[in-house]
């Protein structure tokens, strides 16, 4: 059956769980173009270079009952305390997934967190901004 | 092997000078000497931007079968390509040959592409 979809339909999922109070997230692609363009040549030419992906995600910070946060295994990837930075081992597994009741359309790829924002200001939900970069190719891509 | 037949994606020339030398005297008169009547140190500067790995090692494989530095050898048309005066002006006079300045260098930007740039010198 034809469906336009929604933000209605979107969902984030980290580590295959679903993240609670996503507000907006897109997701990106770019292809590295190498011109091959020669001196003689009057239109320009390309060989496909390296493709790439990040994203950015907009998270409510709520807490749970439990008293967990939302958006803790996100953030603490790159907001964290001590001296050690960013290591090898803080990738987060994202999923962006339409759904259409069954059926799910899905792009899941390895990420590092690239930057992370957050505030207050009177009369407004406090968000988490999150931007990130995909590292390694996508695990799935059923779009 | 002739030197590789792949038109360039930018080239500079120099036509290089015919062989003088000035003396001046004190009273600021400038007597010039031509010692020469062929035009040398030409130079040629070629980039080959994106080609395949291929294409790059032709270049490397030339400047091994040249000796280095150190054989002559001429370009072709392929080299000119994209230069619509007459192709005998960006090329080396009568009696002229070129050779390689020095190595050729190879940049590879992914798997199976490559850039290369060549420096080459006009001489007698």
């Amino acid at each position: 059956m034809a469906k336009v979809y929604t933000g209605r339909d979107g969902a984030l999922q980290l580590a295959g769980s679903t993240v609670a109070k996503v507000v907006n997230f897109s997701f990106q692609s770019d292809l590295e173009t190498l011109e091959t363009t020669t001196l003689s040549d009057n239109i320009r030419s390309y060989a496909p270079g390296v493709v790439g992906y990040s994203g950015s995600a907009s998270l409510l910070y709520y807490k749970e009952d439990s008293g967990s946060i939302n958006t803790t295994d996100v953030l603490s990837k790159l907001i964290k305390a001590g001296t050690a930075g960013v290591s090898s081992t803080d990738t987060v597994e994202l999923t962006f997934r339409w759904i259409d009741g069954t059926d799910n359309n899905d792009i899941k790829m390895t990420a590092y967190v690239t930057s992370a924002s957050m505030g207050a200001a009177t009369a407004e939900l406090v968000r988490a901004e999150i931007s990130f970069i995909g590292t390694g190719a996508l695990s799935t891509a059923t779009i | 092997m002739s030197y590789p037949s792949y038109t360039p994606t930018s080239r500079s020339f120099d036509p290089g000078d015919y062989p003088a030398k000035a003396y001046r005297s004190q009273s600021g008169v400038e007597v010039r000497i031509l010692y020469g009547n062929k035009r040398t140190g030409l130079k040629l500067s070629l980039t080959y931007s994106n080609i395949t790995d291929a294409a790059a090692q032709a270049f490397v494989t030339h400047y091994d079968e040249m000796k280095g530095t150190f054989n002559v050898f001429f370009i072709n048309t392929g080299t000119k390509n994209g230069w619509e005066g007459s192709a005998s002006s960006i090329d080396v006079p009568s009696g002229n040959a070129w050779r390689y300045e020095k190595a050729p260098q190879l940049n590879q930007v992914r798997p199976g592409i490559s850039a290369v740039t060549v420096d080459l010198i006009g001489v007698l």
